[in-house]
């Protein structure tokens, strides 16, 4: 080889080699260069800028330092680089709407980001450092941000009872259960009761077959205020409970003739005493009577009754019971009568009360229901239905097994169905890829498939037996929220140490007291020990705020306390013997472990004192602004005009020094009175009585009348 | 050869592209409202909704538990007892009345009641009934709907004590 040729190879070489440098200089570059490019690094300069322009920049810049910021819990598995661009999530001076996102505060919220994270609650992917990858779906992960409409959600995955906070929530919540969604699906939390439908063993002897057939085809219109469709039942608070259900005219019809042939335990008609109807039957107003009695055992604390006034037509009255504007049009009379007398030997978990009836009375109501709760034409529009043929009671039988109406009925010697629908119980926390979309042209996210399979389930599945519910659009999202809460167990030990759960409480006494709670179902509306409704005041400690005699009083008859309330006790009638059974049941066992009743009503309070008391009362701490005495005064407490003969001493002390003791939530503010003070208005309440009222028995009461 | 290798790659990049469109279009839409925590319609003008935070939404609660009694026309059981109290409290989206006061005052205002701010004995304290986070909540509501509209000072003070 020649030196020229050496020479040339060279050359050759050496641009080659310059090139590979390049090109080796380009690719280390890359890495860097992307580093520098890469979005969290433009939003940590962009807050930088934007913390220029705040008037505390000092501060906000003290607690800023570049690079990867990461919320680390080893024990919840949490790994959470949010704050790596939201940098202000902490900062109280950024919680200003106008504050532009990313970077605004973080709504004070009683758990800190710290120490919790961020995609526990709102979800997404924590440990990406993209905008996109953080907040949507992608190919490796499968669970978005959840839209801070339904975040209450995330509360309801540890918070498994209700909290204040959560409104939506517990809304969601109720309805689901008030629905009975948990007759086909089963879910967390919501406990199947023991009835949802009524039985309909006997359902032949209470309607006819075309009360059914209407019922099935339109139940919205049946319960409907007005009898036609001004009213759609499911558009008022008080949505009926059954829903619609997509049945053709041939299968309403199979399924009334069906049920209308169920007719298994007929029932003896009762036999008023005949001198009572003689008496009244020649009455001409006696419906006006029966309307009156009605009004005054306050039936519509629990039914509802379709008023007009002008062109409007609502119902009033209350939910716990069915609606009543047209029972006379549905109900076999003698059903009626005695349904009223014994509802539980017609339905044995009805929470209707076994009223006490005198044959007077119960003539007059039963009167009264039939003539005017009534509507010739509430059935016009069935079809002429024939006597029901085998065949098709036969078919009947078979569509109630298939359209799943076992899920909430039962049906003597029909074998009960279990799990009809899919299970919800884990719903809320599925991945979008574990979701069925069907064929339905929605957004692929869970809160989209979760309104579609509500609102329209045929247009995810064509073969869904789901019912039509029409909902508002507050109650769908009150829906959405409480099954996204629903997540199934949680996915590691640290999560399920702080689950909070859902209170339990079940209140049910045996002997003489047992019976009569039971009889008048108290805890439909009443709690006792965080078990029962909510309707009526609770009365875990109801033994130490009343004297016994007021109790027996009141229970025999009911006079509101708080004028403005609309939903008043019921008069059951009771006898005088279970008055008292239930004032001394409250007397020895509704005790608070705060208030002595049996020390403190022997105090001797001088007649001083009272006036001092009334000194306080009126002046320095114008209680009257809030509570009635005779005919003046505010109505936020309760009326007062009687108090002397209501409450025990020891209460009225103990409610002075911290009402929210004896009765969490109560509005009274809890001031600091002296001992002198709490004495001597203690010593004034209890001068406050109404005359025509008995005279209390109570040792603290006699002392306060001496005065 | 060739042309089967272009086509290939183009039904490739075609499948891609379409199901980048779709998944983009799988992202919902987000109405600002929604994005609220809970809404409040305006006492004074019904078309106007007023969005509230977390916060907001808590006092929203405590209020009306608590205050809606004295200081709303109306109330969850009806008729106000605002008519009984003199002198008559403010109502809560009384903002002539109430922007002007600071943070600090009406949050003194519900904690020691009015007396003790040199306001009306009517006004009881509330410290002991309720927690002071929502105290600070009924604050954050009562500015948010507030009429006319409450505008924060301009330079917020700081938060941290000084040195």
């Amino acid at each position: 080889m020649t030196a020229e040729e050496m020479g040339k190879v060279s050359r050759r070489l050496r641009v080659s080699f310059a090139i590979a440098s390049v090109a080796f200089v380009a690719v280390l570059a890359v890495s860097p260069v992307k580093d520098y490019f890469e979005e969290w690094k433009r939003y940590e300069k962009d807050y930088v800028r934007f913390a220029q322009t705040r008037p505390d920049t000092k501060h906000l810049l003290a607690d800023f330092h570049t690079g990867i910021d990461q919320i680390w819990l080893p024990d919840m598995k949490v790994v959470d680089r949010c704050t790596t661009c939201h940098q202000g999530i902490t900062q109280a001076s950024l919680a200003d709407s106008s504050v532009p996102q990313p970077f605004r505060a973080h709504p004070v919220i009683p758990h800190a980001a710290k120490e919790w994270g961020c995609a526990v609650c709102h979800r997404g992917q924590g440990p990406a450092t993209e905008v996109a990858e953080a907040h949507e779906t992608t190919l490796a992960w499968e669970q978005p941000i959840l839209p801070t409409k339904y975040i209450q959600a995330s509360c309801g995955s540890c918070h498994r009872g209700d909290i204040p906070q959560t409104p939506q929530l517990n809304r969601g919540r109720q309805l689901l259960s008030e629905l009975n969604c948990a007759g086909c699906h089963r879910m967390q939390g919501i406990e199947r009761p023991a009835m949802l439908g009524p039985d309909l063993t006997n359902v032949g002897n209470k309607v006819t077959r075309e009360w059914i057939y209407k019922w099935l085809k339109e139940p919205h219109v049946v319960v409907d205020a007005s009898g036609n469709t001004v009213v759609d039942g499911y558009e008022t608070e008080e949505e009926p409970r059954m829903p619609q259900f997509r049945l053709s005219d041939q299968e309403i019809t199979a399924l009334s003739a069906y049920l209308s042939s169920l007719k298994s335990h007929p029932f003896e008609a009762y036999k008023f005493d005949p001198r009572v109807v003689a008496d009244l039957a020649t009455k001409p107003d006696l419906a006006e009577l029966g309307q009156e009695r009605f009004r005054q055992m306050f039936c519509t604390t629990c039914h509802s009754l379709a008023v007009t006034r002008g062109d409007e037509t609502k119902l009033i009255g209350g939910y716990i019971g069915p609606e009543l504007t047209k029972v006379a049009s549905k109900v076999n009379p003698d059903w009626l009568t005695t349904w009223l007398r014994d509802p539980q030997s017609y339905l044995t978990h009805a929470l209707m009360p076994r009223y006490q009836w005198s044959d007077e009375d119960l003539y007059k109501v039963t009167q009264y229901i039939n003539q005017k709760l009534a509507d010739p034409d509430l059935l016009s529009s069935v079809p002429q239905l024939e006597t029901p043929t085998p065949e098709d009671i036969e078919f009947g039988q078979r569509l109630f097994q298939e359209k799943g109406c076992g899920s909430c009925h039962v049906i003597e010697g029909v074998s009960p169905q279990k799990d009809f629908g899919p299970d919800l119980s884990s719903l809320g926390g599925k991945n979008v890829s574990q979701l069925e979309f069907g064929s339905a042209n929605i957004p692929r996210n869970i809160v989209a498939y979760i309104q579609a399979k509500i609102t329209d389930p045929l247009s995810v599945n064509t073969a869904a037996r789901m019912p039509q519910y029409r909902l508002t659009s507050a109650d769908l999202d009150a829906i959405t929220t409480a099954l996204l809460s629903m997540t199934g167990n949680p996915s590691t030990s640290g999560l399920e140490r702080l689950i909070v759960p859902q209170p339990r409480a079940e209140f049910r006494t045996a002997g003489a007291f047992g019976a009569v709670y039971e009889r008048y179902k108290c805890y439909v509306c009443h709690r006792f020990n965080g078990f029962g409704g909510d309707l009526a005041p609770d009365l875990s400690f109801e033994g130490s705020r009343s004297q016994r005699q007021w109790t027996i009083d009141f229970l025999k008859n009911p006079q509101t306390l708080r004028p403005t309330l609309t939903f008043r006790m019921p008069q059951f009638n009771m006898s005088d013997q279970e008055a008292a059974t239930i004032a001394d049941y409250l007397g020895m066992v509704s005790q608070s472990q705060f208030v002595s009743v049996a020390g403190e009503n022997l105090k001797q309070f001088g007649s001083e004192k009272a006036v001092m008391g009334k000194q306080l009362y009126e002046v320095k701490y114008q209680c009257q602004n809030c509570h009635t005495i005779g005919s003046s005064g505010g109505y936020v407490g309760p009326n007062l005009s009687n108090a002397g003969n209501w409450l025990n001493a020891a209460w009225i002390e103990q409610w002075l020094k911290n009402p929210q003791a004896l009765v969490p939530g109560a509005i009274e503010p809890h001031r600091t009175f002296t001992d002198a003070e709490v004495e001597a208005l203690t010593a004034y309440v209890l001068t406050l009585k109404q005359s025509g009222q008995p005279k209390a028995t109570t040792a603290a009461a006699a002392a306060g009348g001496a005065q | 050869m060739n042309w089967r290798a272009l086509i290939l790659i183009s039904a490739v990049s075609a499948i891609v592209t379409l199901q980048a469109c779709h998944d983009k279009g799988g992202i919902a839409k987000t109405d600002p409202l929604l994005k609220a925590y809970d809404v409040e319609l305006d006492a004074n003008d019904p078309q106007r909704v007023i969005p509230l935070n977390y916060q907001q939404a808590q006092g929203k609660r405590v209020f009306s538990n608590t205050c809606v009694w004295c200081h709303a026309e109306a109330t969850p059981a009806g008729p106000s007892n605002r008519s009984n109290v003199t002198p008559t409290p403010p109502l809560f989206t009384d903002g002539e009345t109430l922007n002007p006061l600071s943070d600090e005052f009406l949050q003194n205002t519900i904690t020691l009641g009015g007396e003790a701010m040199g306001k009306s004995t009517m006004m009881p304290p509330w410290g002991q009934t309720l927690r002071q986070d929502e105290i600070r909540a009924l604050v954050a509501y009562i500015r948010a709907v507030a009429q006319p509209p409450y505008q924060p000072a301009a330079r917020p003070a700081s938060q941290y004590p000084v040195k």
